[in-house]
């Protein structure tokens, strides 16, 4: 019962957020006065903006239009991209598979490696190859997503001549992509794994298992990992902000045609409708996520009577 | 004991200040004293590499497309990066300390309001956000230290929210709630400064974040506009001239590197220190 209250209470707060995002999204426009003015191309006349201006309503009280954006927002309409002449969530929707391939790869790798990573520096602590990792997870959060990736296609495309620099197709198109979008999350893992792994072969209950005479190996992957998961678990939808973040520079640079391609090109072009659908939609995806990680920090640790 | 002298100790901490200082070097003395303009170049010395002499003028870490020399650059774009960050990250920290103690102290609506604040801003990525804001507002370094600022809030008010949490409860406070001291007073006089050392940490472990920001920012193109240098328009113009120039890449994100990696260590230093005082 209070599980289930606990759910309800996380998915309540999760529209709230939604309706915050979509507050801001909403009122960005009219930071600068004249949304109108914003929308329509610099050179448009007065006459022009004003037609617009009534077109779009920019006329009524502003709660009126709030109103009528979230009504469009719940029936899933954005209105047009003013760039295409098309439904802002058609054009989302067309670039979506590419970001979600590129995220769910980068995701992949990086979680596999970090496990694998974290886990033999926590082992082996102190020592020269823990050493190495903590020196390999502190570089790769240093290191921005954009320099990498610059430096990945000076190695890999100019000077190897390895791999595509850019655009998408065949799976070697994918590789520095996924590369560069994961190395900051690699760190991130491992540094987590490591600490969160030393943390728990410190409690009792895994002397206990070692001085049953369990062997290493199987007390750390049937006795520890799983107890270590739970702070890797919770902050993973922290992490997944940043990594969608992450997404927009890198496609950009590798011209991956993903929303965070749509994004940056609809800000710089003033699209404004892709972008408040952009937003939004990620908006949507992060709270869906941490609404899993709630669900899934419940279900590994059972102690946890809420 | 003095264990401030422990070398193996504290290994990473004289690590971060050598790193800090080599970087505070470059973007002191490089504007100051280097006698060649970061904004006007000489058109007929393009794309040298490092260690070219041209005339009497050594480029010790070559020069760009308009013949402009790049540590110039590099020093006078450092320290505007530099600066932008450390004006908005005091924004950050004003910002979020006064709603993280606001929150923590009334509880209740107030903090009800300034948490779910909290998650809202948390729940876009910080990239996405600002390019929106800057694209509405224009691109102008005044603009980007505010946005910057505004929107970096939010883990310094979830810090001092717990922290205002915990020090509420001590029989001090009561005490001064007993003497008759208004809200303000016990907020600003007796509660404060319990959470001014946790905050200097979480700036130096945020540092990093900002940094990569606003270069992420200036990298396409919506920071501060050319031809003034920052570390983000460094590598944004010089990724058109990988192939023939990756120097203009290469060494702003060495610069951009040893910053994130200094703050880093830094921090977790302090983390680490603080920790041992508690223990």
């Amino acid at each position: 019962m209070k599980a289930l209250s606990f759910v309800a209470g996380r998915a309540l707060q999760g529209l709230v957020v939604l309706l915050g995002v979509s507050l801001i999204v909403f009122f960005a426009l009219f930071l600068t006065g004249d949304p109108a003015a914003l929308m329509m191309p610099p050179d448009a006349s007065r006459a022009e903006i004003d037609a617009f201006r009534q077109a779009m309503g920019f006329d009524d009280p502003i709660w009126v239009q709030y109103g009528r954006f979230i009504g469009g927002v719940l029936s899933g309409e954005f209105g047009n991209s003013l760039r295409f002449q098309r439904p802002a969530l058609d054009l989302l929707a067309e670039r979506l598979p590419a970001t979600a391939l590129l995220a769910l790869v980068a995701l992949l790798w990086s979680s596999l490696l970090g496990f694998l990573l974290g886990t033999i520096a926590a082992v082996r602590r102190n020592s020269a190859i823990d050493f190495a990792i903590r020196v390999i997870s502190l570089l790769g959060q240093a290191i921005p997503v954009f320099w990498l990736a610059l430096v990945l296609i000076i190695i890999f495309s100019l000077k190897l001549r390895w791999l595509p620099s850019s655009g998408i197709g065949s799976l070697a198109h994918l590789v520095m992509p996924a590369i560069a979008l994961g190395a900051y999350y690699l760190s991130a893992i491992t540094r987590l794994v490591r600490a969160s792994l030393i943390e728990v072969l410190g409690e009792n209950y895994i002397r206990t298992a070692r001085a049953k005479g369990i062997t290493n190996w199987r007390i750390i992957v049937h006795h520890a990992l799983r107890n270590a998961m739970i702070p890797v678990i919770t902050v993973q939808g922290m992490y997944f902000a940043s990594l969608l973040g992450g997404a927009l520079i890198t496609e950009i640079i590798f011209a991956w045609p993903g929303i965070g391609r749509l994004a940056v090109e609809s800000i710089q072009t003033r699209d404004f409708p892709v972008v408040q659908a952009v937003v939004l939609f990620t908006a949507l995806v992060f709270v869906v996520m941490n609404f899993l990680v709630d669900l899934a920090y419940l279900w590994l640790n059972p102690r946890i009577r809420l | 004991m003095p264990d401030y002298w422990n070398v193996r100790r504290n290994a990473d901490a004289i690590l971060a200040v050598a790193l800090l200082a080599t970087i505070a070097a470059l973007c002191i003395l490089v504007p100051l004293l280097w006698p060649l303009d970061p904004i006007r170049g000489l058109l007929t010395a393009t794309f040298r590499p490092p260690m070219t002499v041209v005339g009497e003028h050594l480029h010790p870490l070559g020069t760009d497309q308009l013949g402009r020399d790049l540590l110039a650059r590099l020093g006078l774009g450092t320290a505007i990066s530099l600066g932008i960050v450390v004006l908005a990250s005091i924004i950050s920290v004003v910002l979020g300390t006064i709603l993280g103690m606001l929150a923590g102290y009334f509880g209740g609506w107030v903090d009800i309001v300034i948490m779910r604040a909290v998650d809202i801003q948390l729940a876009v990525p910080f990239i996405l956000l600002i390019l929106l804001i800057v694209a509405v507002v224009g691109p102008s370094m005044g603009n980007l230290i505010v946005v910057l600022g505004v929107t970096g809030w939010a883990i310094f008010a979830r810090v001092a929210r717990a922290r205002t949490l915990e020090v509420r409860e001590l029989e001090y406070i009561d005490a001064s709630r007993a003497i008759g001291l208004s809200h303000l007073a016990i907020i600003f006089r007796h509660i404060l400064p319990n959470i001014v050392g946790p905050q200097t940490v979480l700036l130096t472990l945020d540092m990093p974040r900002l940094i990569i920001l606003e270069a992420s920012v200036g990298f396409l193109g919506l920071g501060v506009q050319p031809p003034t240098p920052t570390l983000g328009n460094l590598i944004g113009e010089g990724r058109a001239f990988i192939l023939l120039a990756n120097w203009l890449v290469l060494y702003p994100g060495l610069v951009i590197g040893a910053l994130v990696v200094g703050c880093n260590l830094l921090g977790d230093w302090l983390v680490r220190r603080a920790d041992r005082r508690d223990a």
